[in-house]
């Protein structure tokens, strides 16, 4: 039988905590720290000295107090000083952004990606040009400690390797360890499914603040998804869990990318969109699927079937979700938070009359916070993790 | 949960004209509540009921429980009521600080404190999370339709106001400023506030709403929750009154 735990593990523990909280919540004062963690004063003046010598975080007087007595200190992230790197490949995108400690984005640079045969090349080539400038500009006292990417495929949790990826033509990529060659920062590379971490993004930072169990449905070319359970991601058994977008709802329905017919993606994606209403082939994209719901505002009648058809097919996906893991919150990205608010009274309606009662009685839909963004922001918090669980740690490691 | 607005059995009539008969509606903090019906229905005139524009002719209205007697605009914006009309009711040619305390400016002495609304306006906007509008001193004429929307809406809820009533907010815009508005009304409501969002667009209704009132030749034909309905059944609420077992039967809610 194993002992407890040691006291080093408590404070390392501690620490993490602590500096979680500072990066998710902002600026915060000593004594709400002391009320929130439930450890005592002096724990928290030790641990925020311990953070404060290895420049994780300072302490300030707080601006403004408006109460009598001393007041107490405020914790404020190193934001300028300790960051990451988090990439983002879409189909459509790749970005590259410096993210500082407490979540801002300190630093931005975007490309289009041209739909085609997928090389890795041409993935690697401009995120790891866009990172090294990126690099060239920050002064010399500031240090990363993280890398960290969102891949719109399946990825694999034990090496990074990018499985699948029917929309980018990608199979079996080590993308993750390519990466980090190019980069050559000394730090691996982190890879995780795009929708899974935007589903993370909008728990931890988006719509879902405070939510514990939540489904995030994205839309992209194709759809993806993320299960937060009890506020941790439902990744299965290698990591492939919440592939949402290829759950059959219509089995004699439209072929899909995965080679499967009726898949969720299938029948709501991109393409069965523009093809429900004539327009594939003419516009793709974001701007294309903004045409359709625009032009159906304006009573064209083609668009309208079309978004009723997708509408519909959307509603039995997320009533079947919501019968299997009794969300608070499903919350619609990408793409589809058009779709949604286009095909609103198609998806409840459905949705009203598939869904169990009680599991769709507090229930609440809800369009992302974080727009765009979501997949980025995902990838900093997933690139933030380790110096998340052990600061001090991962901090010694950075600056050597 | 006890509603923050109830209205019970509430009549109006103007000469011989009745357009209101025994009408319920009942609104909750933190939820959106739809407001539906015909043009015609008498949801305008309800809602110029609540907001005292209109005396009742007779019926209940209490706030937070207790009976209350609402007489003008000014007794209603006492109790925390604030409606956002169609027409917006800004200024064109002041700014969005000035529009926002447009008739209740905060003074220091004599002088207008313009820095305490600058502050107050500014905090608002961001507490709304409203990023669109570049700076806090335009003027309201070089806006687009749905960052005045946004601005009504943000001088309604400045004034720690408990209901904030939305009339048709996203007619007239375009796609993407509606979703704007949507999300807007939507994260109003999650702040804990009470909405009330007169729409005749069935996908506004279904995707921001958790409660739907159904208005028709000035009865409250039924108010459902949002998780109960299909839109046919909404649509039928709106046309006939009626559907199956929810509605109106001989005139009277069942």
């Amino acid at each position: 039988m194993r002992a407890g735990p040691s006291q080093e593990e408590i404070r390392r523990h501690n620490l993490g905590a602590l500096l979680r909280h500072v990066h998710l919540s902002g600026p915060t004062s000593r004594a709400e720290l002391t009320s929130r963690m439930g450890l005592n004063r002096s724990t928290i003046m030790a641990l925020t000295a311990d953070l404060t010598a290895a420049g994780l975080v300072r302490e300030e007087l707080p601006r403004e107090t408006g109460r009598a007595g001393r007041p107490s200190l405020v914790v404020r992230p190193e934001s300028a000083r300790v960051y990451v790197f988090a990439l983002d490949v879409g189909v459509d995108r790749l970005v590259a952004a410096r993210v500082g400690l407490g979540g801002a984005v300190l630093d931005r640079r975007e490309t289009v990606r041209r739909r085609g045969p997928f090389s890795l090349e041409e993935v690697v080539g401009p995120l790891a040009a866009f990172a090294r400038q990126m690099h060239r500009r920050t002064r010399p006292d500031t240090v990363c400690v993280g890398v960290a990417a969102a891949f719109s495929g399946g990825v694999a949790q034990s090496d990074g390797v990018v499985r699948f990826g029917p929309n980018m033509g990608s199979v079996d990529v080590p993308f993750g360890e390519e990466m980090a060659r190019r980069l050559a920062l000394g730090l691996p590379v982190t890879v995780g499914n795009d929708a899974n971490l935007a589903a993370m993004a909008e728990h931890l930072r988006g719509v879902g603040v405070g939510c514990r169990d939540l489904v995030y449905l994205h839309g992209d070319v194709g759809v993806g998804g993320g299960v937060i359970a009890g506020g941790a991601l439902l990744g299965g058994h290698q990591g492939f869990g919440g592939e949402v977008g290829h759950m059959v709802v219509n089995p004699q329905g439209r072929l899909c990318g995965c080679g499967s017919r009726g898949c969720l993606e299938a029948e709501v994606g991109e393409r069965a969109l523009l093809e429900a209403a004539g327009r594939f082939g003419s516009q793709v994209g974001r701007e294309a699927v903004r045409a359709v719901v625009s032009a159906a505002d304006r009573g064209d009648i083609v668009a309208q079937a079309a978004l009723s058809r997708v509408g519909d097919w959307l509603g039995l996906g997320v009533a079947n979700l919501v019968n299997v893991f009794n969300p608070e919150m499903v919350v619609f990205g990408g793409m589809l938070r058009e779709v949604y608010l286009g095909s609103a009274a198609q998806v409840r309606s459905r949705l009203n009359l598939d869904a169990l009662s009680p599991s769709r009685e507090h229930l609440r839909l809800r369009t992302t916070a974080l727009g765009d963004d979501a997949t980025l922001v995902g990838a900093a918090e997933l690139a933030f993790a380790q110096v998340l669980a052990d600061p001090l740690e991962v901090l010694a490691r950075a600056g050597s | 949960m006890t509603p923050v607005l109830e209205l019970r059995g509430i009549d109006k009539s103007f000469g011989p004209v009745q357009v209101l008969h025994d009408v319920a509606f009942s609104v909750y903090p933190g939820e959106v509540t739809a407001l539906v019906g015909d043009n015609g229905a008498g949801k305008s005139t309800l809602v110029k009921c609540v907001g005292g524009i209109h005396p009742i002719d007779s019926g209940e209205y209490l706030f937070e429980g207790k009976p209350v007697q609402v007489g003008s605009p000014r007794d209603a914006a006492g109790l925390g009521i604030e409606i956002v009309y169609q027409d917006l009711a800004l200024c064109d040619n002041l700014d969005i600080v000035q529009n926002m305390f447009l008739g209740r400016e905060h003074k220091r002495g004599i002088v207008l404190d313009e820095d305490t609304m600058e502050e107050m306006a500014a905090r608002t906007l961001e507490s709304l999370s409203v990023r669109t509008v570049k700076s806090i001193r335009q003027h309201v004429s070089s806006l687009s339709g749905g960052q005045r929307q946004t601005v009504a809406i943000a001088k309604a809820v400045l004034w720690n106001s408990k209901v904030v009533i939305l009339d048709e907010p996203t007619a007239a815009l375009g796609v993407a400023q509606t979703a704007q508005v949507l999300e807007l009304v939507r994260r109003l409501a999650d702040q804990g506030l009470a909405v009330v969002l007169i729409s005749h667009n069935m996908n506004d209704v279904f995707a921001v709403s958790d409660r739907i009132a159904a208005l028709y030749l000035g009865r409250m034909a039924a108010q459902v929750k949002t998780s109960d309905v299909t839109h046919a059944q909404v649509v039928e609420l709106i046309t006939s009154g009626r559907s199956g077992d929810l509605g109106l039967t001989n005139g009277v809610p069942a």
